[in-house]
């Protein structure tokens, strides 16, 4: 039963290499292929998560143990990841049908397969061979839209992406040069002797820079606006609400397991600091719908790393409930800028075209900004306590930032929704505002029932976080789980 | 007599210079394909290391030549994944070729900067608003008028 | 589970707000969400035992989320604002039924959400004052926050923009709060009120100091207090006009609640008076009370430069906030009683003016101050209302606002602080300046020719103008009903509370008794009308038959003194009005403008990965030297 967890990687992969083949024979039947094998997936972890298997455990690929062999660590979150992956590739799957269907759908089936594979694997060159193959399908995806601004702003991300390459291998090669081991478990275990000096810090520091670049990092971030405004708003979405938070994943991963040192919190708090401001202010003089989203993510990834930089893994749960909201607000509206995409000033008076898409962009601005009860305010209020609780003054500075960001992100959010709900100053000028698509509108619905039903009952769901934190901040689990208990699952 | 430096300290040093000299590329060069062929040579540093970090004098290739008593080998994961890495660096590199032809058939040029001038343009036309700066027309409510100067150099001419 | 009272009075709310959301766009829902506002009102009074000293009524809804307990419970301090909430909401709506309603939809405006916002104001502001513990006080708040936002931007255009503003400065003091919220926690380890009571004590100066400037400062956002007053005026003026009675009359007054609450209550004036400012003589109560005088002043003299009828009262609103946070900061039995029951009798005026000021909306089209004059023939009624109201405003007897204000200026005189009394008789002279204005140019002097077939407001607007106008005198009568309920608000936030008789306060520095002040007031008012009408037969003369500055003008020459109104005056002080707060409110726009481009240059600059990898480099080798 455990062994079948590897389907969810395996399945889309293949999937992803026949449908070409299989389009050609058939696309009545190809067209069917991607959503079947996204459901089946979603299916099968949603039945290990209620089967009861003990959570978490460790599953050895190609028939060595760890710490030789490869194996896949399945926790809750890694669980919850993998579930999100499914669902949101089944939301935002690329049903339009045209030429391009057939190298859309495959590329999305690999991003998928590939995007899984990140949120499961448990050995370090795993994680980035399937970071590569991300990155890989990525760029395929938004270079489809075939305009010249798209292939410029791929071939930018690209190039980030291949600088950031390069510094995560020389990170991991300096750690394979100290400890001779890239299994996350093995590495905790030797960790705290051989990884707990400037090198491991170098290395570390490599690999944050690195994996940053997707997952919207300060420094290494300049791709985003560019990617979310050329690329079609529904691949932004699964970017912006997954692939980012899959990238921050890892760095919890190494962050919690590996490198544990005040020096690297440090820089990375700067940077989350940095993040805040840059993509909050930035945002502010934004001009258009799909920008300002871009922005608003970059600022709300550099809160999570805010979160992710405090000691002894007190922001754990800060840095889940803010991913997990932002996972779906982001989705949310990038799924209403799929029509509402365009410049603000066009939108003026939409709300009347379309009032369902308008309500939902301020339930989830609203949500975004912290307003309670909506699980926004309660992702923000263990965030503040936590930091309000630390004593270096970094901390302080980094709150009263967070604070200032969101009046920032209150103004631009609501000045959107002041332009929506505008009355068009004569009704005689034919009503031609923008309207999102359908089928986008939906998925986006589907978000805010989430958000709803999350908010109803906020109590069970924190509990739940709280639990699945408690997991991941737990080294010696993960150590034993998977040095030790070897569930035999040799196929 | 000036003594011989380690040879690991002369490898070490080369993956290190080339993912150095492959940044610098990258941050330093106007054309886009320069830029891509800093990747490489960065990438290519980068894999050197990789190798290096498993990399014994004393031993042999890990490949099993005959059964029984064994010599010392090399440690053969980095080299798998160098192999991996190389490949995929390879498809990497494909890919942005391959959209480098696509932008130079669509902008007609490789230039970095009119590249991405190009592009913030074509991203403002399509989603309708104003370009945020340029130099015809400044930030602001009221525009100075630009200098006679600077028209005249920006149509090309020096009339 | 049993209902308490106090689930019954959210039970009630919540289903006001469904009515609206339900059957607002019936033509009957004005009333019945008025029906609804007065069995909420009942509910309330079933709870009247908290009025008298009576022990808080806690709610049965109880939650715990992430380890914190939210609850919900009713203490004097609550059914006192809550009083004055549902009372204005009630007679708000009450006014917005029948012929108001039916011009706002004649106009375009939306009815439904009028009556929802309202309904939604009401619940939020409840469920505020319920609150039983920070978190809860904080829930309170945004849902306030942006339940007035929903009501002021509702009306689009001017409106809209005023709300956004509004909502800015409103994110702006909840980041506050939410940040000295975190900080009570780290320190208290809980947001229970009790917790946080016995956790005052052990705070250090710093930590204190940050506290009061968080708390007071994002509560006194709310208040209007200067700095932070730029956003009120616009906001309640352009609101709907019953909506901006009821934002007048209660909406900036929950800041004054969560001040009462937190920083009286909670960190007790004691503590807030041992924190000294270095190197001054003054501490962190004086610092607040010079605020609350810098509050009544400035605003009342922008009162007076105004040509807009609703704007001027929404001024004056800012202005009045300034003597019920000075009243409770000077925190004496007198001043804490002025302070609040100021809170009370500004509800009411305020509400009657914006009331009347409506109903001259709604019959000649315009607030416009310099378009309007000479009504008093046609809508005698509300001018009655509007005079009545403004004597309040002014605070002269015999209406409530003097008894409020008296108790104020008695207090700063005996506590010894003669400079803030000066200051804020100076307030009260703005005061009667620009109320003046107000009557005069909407009420008196000549008629203008469009409005010679004006009538009088419609009955539906009348009846809750002269109830409110029936309090107003009463309670200026009758302080003492009132008084009673303050007296046990003093005792709930733990101020001392002064003796007072149904006319008044009785105490050994100075007495007042309004029975005898007004009994006095009224037998001089038959004196002269025994003069007047003993004299002799006198002249009727015409409204139109009178003439200025020697002129003698013929009657189709209208004849209104309204523009550049005291001309004389503003020449004096004209140089004080800088507008500096407003220079400092766009210089912080242009900051956040500026720093935003230079942000946005960073993402587009073409070459941006150079300076990054610099920066990223050089932060590498700073941590690893």
């Amino acid at each position: 039963m455990n062994s079948l967890i590897v389907l969810p990687i395996v399945l889309p992969l293949l999937g992803a290499f026949l449908l070409p083949l299989l389009m050609r024979l058939s696309v009545g039947l190809g067209v069917w292929v991607g959503p079947a094998i996204l459901i089946y997936d979603g299916w099968l972890l949603a039945e290990q998560w209620f089967s009861g298997t003990a959570l978490p455990f460790s599953l050895a690929i190609g028939g060595f143990a760890p710490p030789l062999g490869i194996n896949l660590y399945i926790d809750a979150l890694a669980l919850l990841f993998a579930f999100s992956v499914q669902l949101l590739g089944l939301l935002f799957w690329p049903f339009r049908l045209d030429q391009e269907s057939a190298r859309r759908q495959s590329l999305m089936l690999l991003l998928v397969a590939s995007s899984t594979g990140l949120a499961l694997s448990g050995d370090l060159f795993n994680l980035y061979v399937f970071y590569e193959l991300v990155a890989v399908a990525t760029f395929g995806l938004i270079a489809v839209s075939a305009t010249g601004a798209a292939y410029a702003a791929t071939l930018r991300y690209l190039i980030l992406s291949g600088i950031g390459s390069v510094l995560t291998l020389l990170g991991i090669a300096l750690i394979y040069g100290q400890t001779g081991t890239l299994n996350l478990a093995h590495l905790a275990q030797l960790a705290p002797h051989q990884l707990n000096d400037t090198l491991g810090l170098t290395a570390f520091l490599l690999i944050l820079i690195g994996v940053g670049v997707k997952a919207e990092l300060f420094p290494v971030n300049t791709w985003v606006p560019e990617v979310y405004a050329t690329a079609s708003s529904r691949l932004s979405a699964f970017l912006a609400g997954l692939v980012s938070k899959l990238a921050l994943l890892i760095i919890l991963r190494l962050l919690v397991l590996v490198f544990y040192q005040p020096e690297a919190l440090q820089v990375m708090l700067v940077l989350g600091i940095l993040g805040v401001v840059s993509g909050e202010l930035a945002a502010w003089r934004a001009k258009d719908v799909r920008r300002m989203l871009a922005f608003s993510s970059i600022g709300q990834l550099g809160m999570i790393f805010i979160a992710l930089a405090m000691p002894d893994g007190a922001g754990l749960l800060a840095v889940l409930a803010l991913a997990f909201h932002h996972l779906v607000i982001k989705s949310g509206l990038f799924s209403l800028a799929d029509g509402w995409g365009g410049a603000i000033d066009q939108l003026r008076g939409a709300a009347k075209a379309s009032p369902l898409a308008a309500a939902l962009f301020v339930l989830f601005a609203l949500s975004l900004i912290g307003f309670p009860p909506l699980p926004g305010f309660w992702a923000k209020f263990t965030l503040i306590t936590e930091l309000a609780s630390q004593t270096s003054p970094l901390y302080l500075i980094g709150l009263t930032v967070f604070l200032l960001a969101t009046v920032v992100e209150a103004s631009y959010l609501f000045r959107l929704v002041a332009t929506l709900y505008e009355k068009s100053p004569d009704e005689t000028e034919p009503a031609e505002t923008p309207k999102p698509a359908g089928l986008s509108l939906v998925t986006a619905s589907l978000f805010g029932l989430g958000l709803l039903a999350t908010t109803l009952f906020i109590a069970p769901v924190g509990d739940l976080l709280s639990h699945v934190s408690a997991q991941t901040g737990n080294v010696n689990l993960y150590i034993d789980t998977v040095m030790a208990g070897q569930t035999g699952g040799s196929r | 007599m000036i003594p011989l430096p380690n040879p690991e300290l002369i490898l070490f040093t080369t993956a290190l210079g080339l993912v150095a000299i492959g940044l610098a590329g990258l941050a330093l060069s106007r054309h886009l394909f320069r830029t891509v062929l800093a990747l490489v040579i960065a990438e290519a540093g980068a894999n050197l290391m990789l190798v290096l970090a498993g990399y014994r004098w004393d031993a042999v290739a890990p490949i099993l030549t005959h059964l029984g008593e064994q010599p010392p080998m090399v440690d053969p994961v980095p080299q798998a994944m160098v192999l991996t890495a190389i490949v995929i660096g390879v498809g990497v590199q494909a890919l942005a070729v391959s959209i480098l032809i696509r932008i130079r058939q669509l902008y007609g040029t490789l230039e970095r900067s009119t590249v991405a001038e190009k592009m913030s343009a074509e991203i403002a036309a399509s989603a309708g608003t104003a370009r945020d700066i340029s130099q015809e027309a400044p930030l602001g409510e009221r525009p100075l008028p630009p200098l006679p100067g600077a028209i005249s150099e920006a149509r090309g001419g020096k009339s | 589970m049993t209902f308490t009272p106090l689930d019954e009075l959210l039970l009630y709310s919540g289903a006001t707000v469904l009515v609206a959301l339900l059957l607002g766009r019936r033509l009957a829902a004005g009333w019945m969400v008025t029906i609804l506002y007065g069995v909420q009102l009942l509910g309330l009074l079933k709870m009247a035992s908290l009025g008298y000293g009576g022990t808080p009524i806690s709610s049965s809804l109880s939650f715990q989320v992430l380890g914190q307990t939210l609850s919900w419970r009713f203490d004097a301090l609550s059914w006192f604002f809550a009083l004055i909430t549902l009372g204005s909401a009630l007679l708000s709506s009450w006014y917005s039924c029948g012929e108001w309603e039916r011009a706002f939809r004649r106009q375009g405006g939306n009815l439904w959400l009028f009556h929802l916002a309202m309904a939604l104001n009401v619940l939020s502001m409840l469920i505020l004052l319920a609150s039983g513990d920070l978190l809860s006080l904080f829930i309170g708040w945004e849902l306030v926050s942006w339940a007035g936002f929903l009501l002021m931007a509702m009306a689009g255009g001017i409106a809209t923009k005023a709300a956004m503003r509004y909502i800015t400065y409103a994110m702006a003091g909840a980041m506050m709060i939410f940040g000295g919220i975190a900080l009570v926690y780290v320190s208290a380890g809980s947001l229970q009120y009790e917790a946080i009571l016995t956790a005052v004590g052990r705070m250090g100066t710093a930590h204190l100091w940050m506290l009061v400037i968080l708390f007071g400062a994002g509560f006194g956002i709310k208040m209007g207090l200067l700095p932070f007053h730029l956003w009120q005026a616009p906001a309640y003026a352009e609101t709907p006009g019953p909506g901006s009675a009821f934002l007048g009359a209660i909406s900036s007054r929950m800041g004054l609640f969560a001040i009462a609450l937190v920083l009286v209550k909670l960190f007790g004036v004691v503590n807030i008076e041992s924190l000294k400012i270095p190197f001054t003589l003054i501490d962190a109560r004086d610092l607040l009370a010079w605020i609350a005088v810098l509050t009544i002043i400035l605003p009342t003299f922008t009162a007076m430069k105004q040509n807009d009828a609703r704007h001027l009262l929404a001024w004056h609103g800012i202005g009045q906030g300034g003597y019920m946070l000075l009243g409770l900061v000077v925190a004496d039995a007198m001043g804490g009683a002025g302070g609040l029951l100021h809170v009370f009798n500004h509800a009411t005026y305020q509400a009657a003016l914006f009331m009347a000021v409506t109903a001259v909306i709604h019959r000649t089209g315009t607030a416009d101050l310099n378009k309007l004059g000479g009504l008093v023939v046609r809508m005698p009624l509300s001018f009655l209302v509007l005079l009545v109201g403004i004597i309040g405003l002014a605070g002269l007897p015999p209406m409530n606002g003097f008894v409020s204000k008296w108790l104020v200026y008695r207090s700063l005189l005996n506590q010894g602080m003669p400079l803030l009394f000066l200051a804020s008789v100076i307030g009260t002279l703005g005061t009667i300046l620009s109320v003046y204005k107000l009557i005069h140019n909407i009420f008196l002097g000549q008629l203008r020719v469009e409005h010679e077939q004006v009538r009088e407001a419609p009955w539906s607007m009348m009846i809750p103008m002269l109830i409110l106008t029936a309090i107003i005198f009463i309670t200026g009568l009758f302080p003492g009903i009132p008084l009673a309920w303050v007296a046990s608000v003093q005792q709930a936030v733990g101020l001392p509370v002064p003796d007072y008789t149904l006319g008044g306060v009785t105490a050994s520095s100075g007495s007042l008794d309004m029975i005898w002040v007004i009994g006095v007031l009224f037998a001089g008012f038959g004196i002269g009308a025994l003069i007047f009408y003993g004299a002799g037969p006198s002249k009727r003369v015409h409204q139109l038959d009178n003439y200025a500055g020697g002129h003698f003008l013929t009657a189709d020459v209208r004849y209104q003194y309204s523009d550049n109104f005291y001309a004389g005056l503003m020449h004096l002080i004209k140089g004080w009005y800088r507008g500096s707060f407003l220079w400092l409110e766009s210089s912080v726009k242009s900051l956040v403008e500026f720093l935003s481009l230079g942000m946005q240059g960073i993402y587009r600059r073409a070459n941006a990965e150079f300076y990054l990898l610099s920066i990223a480099l050089f932060v590498i080798a700073w941590v690893v030297i």
